[in-house]
């Protein structure tokens, strides 16, 4: 029953931002365009009754032609879940930061950029949490390139207050 | 002089003979260094626990003298460097090096501080701690059981104790 009521919001809420809802091993699955994620996810955080207010997980993902940003949604007010994505163009990989929304997707945000060079706009300090500052790339993308041995075998130097 | 003095110096001789053993500073230092290792507290990844179980009681590392791990590397003389560095890491592990006091002898454990291991061809990975540091004794095994981490570190205990043998062997002679 709690399904039904949740998928009657999910469905309301993926007209509005003309998103499509599918179902994979019984988790609904939300997908929309970059633009609309931000009202997609306060909707589904605002959901009367059901709320999916409690962001579980965030990643990025490279889909070869496309990035997509995945959302998990739970609530610790009922056994509710739902996955909200959010397809991102390849070329031009901006995307709106989910902080202002959840202040805990603030790592899981830069841990995004560092893997994949995802752009979340407003966000408060979008730097590499796993990388070094100075590495190139993003290495978790299809199209990244590890160095050769001879290269990583190159120790950098220790910077100042490191 | 009397018979009696003469007597007791004899007797003080002979009891000399029996208790002082003659040696050179060099050899008695490297003894004493060779069975008190202090390692420094170092677990990067999964080879830590073999590293602990080794010092738990059912290994007892301490049977040898090298149970006292210290967490500051200036107390420490030896470093086991047990499991996966990556090159972020390698600048620090370098800089813990270099706050130990001499003498010092690095043992690398595991596939991942011998030469990358499993991660060599990963973007993060330092092919093996040699890169960085001196290391004096390898540990091959993924992660090595707490046998080999002994063996390893009676084998540094040998090289510390025979320096001069140790080098002969290691130019083939």
């Amino acid at each position: 029953m709690e399904n039904n009521v949740l998928n009657r919001y999910v469905d309301e809420l993926a007209t509005r931002v003309n998103g499509v809802v599918e179902e994979s091993f019984g988790v609904l699955m939300l997908k929309v365009q970059a633009p609309y994620i931000i009202e997609a996810l306060t909707g589904a955080k605002n959901f009367p009754d059901v709320p999916c207010d409690f962001l579980h997980d965030l990643c990025g993902m490279d889909y070869g032609d496309h990035f997509e940003v995945v959302y998990q949604l739970s609530s610790l007010h009922g056994p509710q879940r739902l996955r909200v994505k959010a397809s991102i163009d390849r070329e031009n990989p901006v995307v709106d930061s989910a902080t202002r929304i959840w202040e805990g997707a603030n790592f899981l945000e830069r841990e995004a950029y560092d893997m994949f060079g995802i752009i979340f706009k407003g966000h408060p300090n979008l730097k590499r949490i796993y990388m070094w500052d100075d590495f190139e790339g993003h290495p978790l993308r299809k199209d990244y390139v590890t160095e050769p041995i001879e290269v990583r075998n190159v120790v950098r130097k220790r910077k100042e207050g490191e | 002089m009397d018979v009696a003095s003469e007597k007791r110096l004899r007797e003080e001789e002979a009891l000399i003979e029996k208790n002082v053993l003659v040696t050179t500073i060099d050899k008695a230092l490297n003894w004493a260094r060779g069975h008190s290792f202090w390692p420094v507290t170092l677990g990067l990844a999964c080879c830590a626990i073999e590293m602990m179980a080794t010092g738990g009681p059912r290994y007892d590392i301490s049977r040898f003298g090298y149970e006292v791990f210290r967490a500051s590397p200036r107390q420490a003389d030896v470093m086991i460097v047990a499991g996966t560095c990556t090159r972020k890491m390698a600048p620090l592990l370098r800089r813990i090096y270099d706050q130990m006091p001499e003498p010092k002898w690095v043992i690398a454990m595991g596939s991942c501080a011998n030469a990358g291991g499993p991660f060599v061809d990963s973007y993060s990975m330092l092919a093996g701690v040699d890169k960085i540091l001196p290391v004096d004794v390898y540990i091959p095994g993924c992660p090595p059981r707490p046998e080999s981490l002994i063996y390893g570190l009676l084998q540094l205990q040998y090289k510390v104790s025979n320096p001069a043998k140790v080098r002969l062997m290691r130019h083939g002679k």
